[in-house]
């Protein structure tokens, strides 16, 4: 989204080895293809093994045979590289600087060390989370987990107890799910209904099948006797987990069943550290504590931060060949990052002036690519160009004006929005991101739909670059209505930019409430690029508004 | 760092009733950093006062100018002979660096912009919490790290009082008890001994302005009394 006026470009030199942080099945895979790509790799592994918890048997996420081989033998490849560093028991205690130069505190049993990495890739494991509560169960012989029951199954003489017993699956109740639950259950229910003797009960709601082979999973347990309830609503079970009663739709009654087992779902969630390590490496997490906000800008693998990546299960990502292809695309992007340690970026991104710099840190703070950086010699904000994304919302935020942005200067920007204000028409300065609302306000004026005739858009890189000061400035000066126009919600590319602009758009208002003007000169919305028909209806809101209260009593 | 808040925009506005070419004058140092008084402070006031006193058809003549400190005359300096252009000043700066520019133009009425409200820590981006109140004594060292004076409601330097409340403060019982935590630290690093020495009261009879001269200098202060 860069917009840089000026062409200028410099060079710089960044670190080139990576810390991939978490050697499970997604850490060795991108460990692996990193390393094939010439570059040093540190695997920072936090327990005393590689392979995370999809190695361990009891809870093989339905890992063939084949793709057992595959694991075994890319931590093998891993474990035998030459580029590869594996550090087992091992901790990130301390993570500084900034894309492409970071600097990583790793702490093993004992020893801590320091090392810089140009890129860090996170691949964190999924912690497997029993849903029994959710179905008034306390885990007992009677009752079990679906990774108990994965271990039960796993051990052939466990197996045989089995044989003449009634199995029932509570699943979907406790959670919406996904296929890779669903494939967890189908295949034991497939085992199960190939015991002899075994009886098989599944209480199901929504049967997630959208992945490969799912389908197929499911019929080959019907075909071997097991059944289905597909239902809208949870069973009623005892609590000791001795009797399960729904209501059948068919025969309009209450059916009840005794099973001598029940197997109670798991959810897949974050692990526990997720949270710490999104604090740690200054990068978004969402609801669920995965490494990547509910944003749509944020691609698969991409984090908020340039150079630092997550895969796999840091993310969400579920199955193998979904957990392989993110390995394989961080490799791609991790080279793109790096290159071969050189550079080549724009100067005057966004700079600081560092006579006004007072180190306050708000920039530090606000910038939501962990752009901004110092080092002790120089005790003034730093900001990164490679990390940087000009969003703008730190010059907005500094209390001394100190960062400009290229190409979007206070000064430059004052002189557009201040230098029309005279006239007739009602003057509207519209401030449109120009990912989103500028893009509309160009397509309504191609397409000709009507727009106020006093209509003045300023682009700016990011609705986080609308100053506060502009806002009234412009008002001051004699606008007669200021738009702040911005992405919808959890679609700012620099993930918070409209955010801060509503929370300006609000002081503002109180400020013109304060000073005894009307707050409805000024309003706050969201557009998507394509609403150029929207924009066009706002503007001619706003304009409509403007005069029922009046051309601005302001205007010099 | 000292914190302050920018004033109700009624009272600044009030304060500059008959005032009609006024200069706004930031401080980029510690109310800068707790965001009421740094040049963007500055620059909405004046866009704030210029909507208001138009509305009342009472223009008002606006200048801006942010020193480094206003408590150092070095960098006050920079407003001599730009002040006299006006007949009021607002300051944005604490309570020290508005008298400091009082002082240094005192043909001038100078108006603060901000409360100053305490010293205090940087929790987050315009979150600031108190942490001294500037006693003089500080005893930081025997409990803990964790200071009764700011943090207890009475100020206790023997504590807690009866009111200690299973960790709150008898108050309120969203306000720890600052000597529950002081125990609790203390015990930690099993240093509990260290409070049970009575501590002396501080004599807050009789206060004047207090004057600090490091000991390396009491010589040059004598030179420049001369």
């Amino acid at each position: 989204m860069t917009d840089i006026k000026q062409t200028d470009m410099e060079e710089i030199t960044i670190a080139t080895d990576v810390l991939v942080i978490g050697g499970g099945l997604a850490g060795v895979r991108a460990a692996a293809e990193i390393a094939d790509l010439g570059y040093k790799v540190t695997l920072a592994e936090k327990s005393a093994a590689l392979g995370g918890s999809q190695q361990n048997p009891g809870a093989l996420f339905g890992l063939s045979a084949e793709e057992q081989r595959t694991v075994a033998d890319t931590i093998q490849a891993v474990s035998a590289h030459a580029q590869v560093d594996v550090l087992t028991q091992t901790r990130v205690a301390a993570f500084a600087g900034v894309s492409g130069d970071f600097t990583v505190t790793l702490a093993t049993a004992g020893d801590v060390r320091q090392q810089k990495v140009g890129a860090v890739v996170v691949a964190a494991d999924f912690t497997l989370q029993p849903l029994n509560a959710a179905y008034g169960l306390s885990l007992s012989d009677g009752v079990v987990s679906q990774s108990q029951l994965d271990a039960l199954l796993a051990d052939k003489a466990a197996e045989a107890r089995l044989g003449g017993k009634v199995v029932a699956f509570l699943v979907g109740f406790g959670q919406e799910g996904n296929p890779l639950v669903m494939k967890r259950v189908m295949k034991s229910v497939a085992a199960l209904a190939a015991i002899e003797g075994c009886t098989v009960y599944v209480y199901v709601n929504n049967i997630k099948v959208a992945a490969d082979s799912l389908e197929k999973l499911y019929m080959e347990g019907r075909s071997k006797g097991a059944i289905y309830f597909k239902l809208t609503e949870a069973p009623h079970v005892s609590p000791d987990g001795k009797a399960i009663t729904y209501r059948d739709l068919v025969v309009r009654q209450d059916v009840e069943l005794n099973p001598d087992l029940i197997v109670v779902e798991e959810a897949l969630v974050a692990d526990a550290e997720n949270r710490q390590l999104a604090e740690l490496l200054r990068i978004d997490q969402d609801a669920w504590n995965f490494l990547q906000s509910d944003n749509v800008h944020r691609f698969p693998i991409q984090t908020n931060r340039e150079g630092v990546f997550v895969v796999g299960a840091s993310r969400g990502i579920q199955d193998l060949p979904a957990v392989w292809t993110d390995a394989e695309n961080t490799a791609m992007a991790v080279k793109g990052f790096l290159g071969n340690g050189t550079k080549r970026v724009p100067k005057g991104k966004a700079v600081v002036d560092n006579g006004k710099c007072t180190f306050c840190l708000t920039c530090y703070r606000c910038c939501p690519h962990g752009a901004i950086y110092w080092v002790a010699e120089s005790n003034k904000a730093i900001i990164s160009p490679v990390a940087c994304q000009t969003c703008g919302i730190c010059a907005s935020e500094c209390p001394m004006d100190a960062i400009q942005i290229g190409g979007f200067s206070d000064i430059e920007l004052k002189a557009e929005f201040l230098g029309n204000l005279a006239g007739g028409a009602p003057r509207i300065v519209a401030f449109c991101c120009q990912n989103s609302a500028f893009e509309a306000g160009q397509m309504a004026a191609q397409f000709k739909m009507t727009l106020p005739a006093g209509l003045q858009m300023v682009k700016v890189p990011c609705a986080g670059k609308v100053d506060l000061d502009y806002i009234l400035t412009a008002l001051a000066e004699g606008a007669d209505g200021v738009l702040v126009l911005t992405c919808h919600e959890g679609n700012c590319k620099s993930e918070r930019g409209n955010t801060y602009a509503s929370w300006r758009v609000e002081d503002a208002q109180r400020m013109l409430v304060e000073a005894g003007y009307e707050k409805d000169r000024l309003r706050f919305a969201t557009l998507a690029s394509n609403m150029g028909k929207e924009f066009s209806t706002l503007l001619l809101d706003m304009e409509a508004r403007i005069k029922e209260l009046g051309l601005s009593p302001l205007k010099n | 760092m000292i914190v302050a808040e920018r004033k109700p925009f009624q009272e600044i506005k009030d304060m500059l009733k008959d005032a009609k070419k006024v200069l706004t004058v930031g401080c980029g140092t510690c109310v800068a950093v707790c965001l009421a008084g740094g040049s963007k402070e500055v620059g909405v006031l004046n866009a704030e006062l210029k909507i208001a006193r138009k509305l009342e058809g009472k223009p008002i003549e606006l200048g801006a100018a942010t020193v480094e400190r206003q408590c150092d005359r070095e960098f006050l300096a920079e407003l001599d002979g730009v002040i006299d252009r006006y007949d009021a000043v607002v300051s944005m700066a604490c309570g020290v660096g508005i008298q400091f520019l009082a002082e240094r133009y005192p043909q001038i009425p100078v108006f603060p912009g901000v409360n100053t409200t305490f010293m205090g820590a940087n929790q987050d981006v315009g979150w600031y919490e108190e942490r001294c109140r500037g006693c003089g004594t500080c005893f930081l060292g025997i409990t803990g790290g964790i200071c009764p004076v700011t943090m207890c409601a009475k100020g206790l330097q023997n504590g807690p009082c009866g009111g200690t409340n299973n960790g709150s403060c008898e108050i309120n019982q969203d306000q720890p008890c600052a000597w529950q935590a002081i125990y609790e630290r203390l015990a930690k690093q099993g240093r509990l001994a260290s409070i049970m020495a009575i501590c002396p009261p501080t004599d807050w009879r009789n206060q004047i302005p207090r004057t600090i001269v490091q000991p390396g200098y009491a010589k040059r202060k004598q030179l420049l009394a001369k």
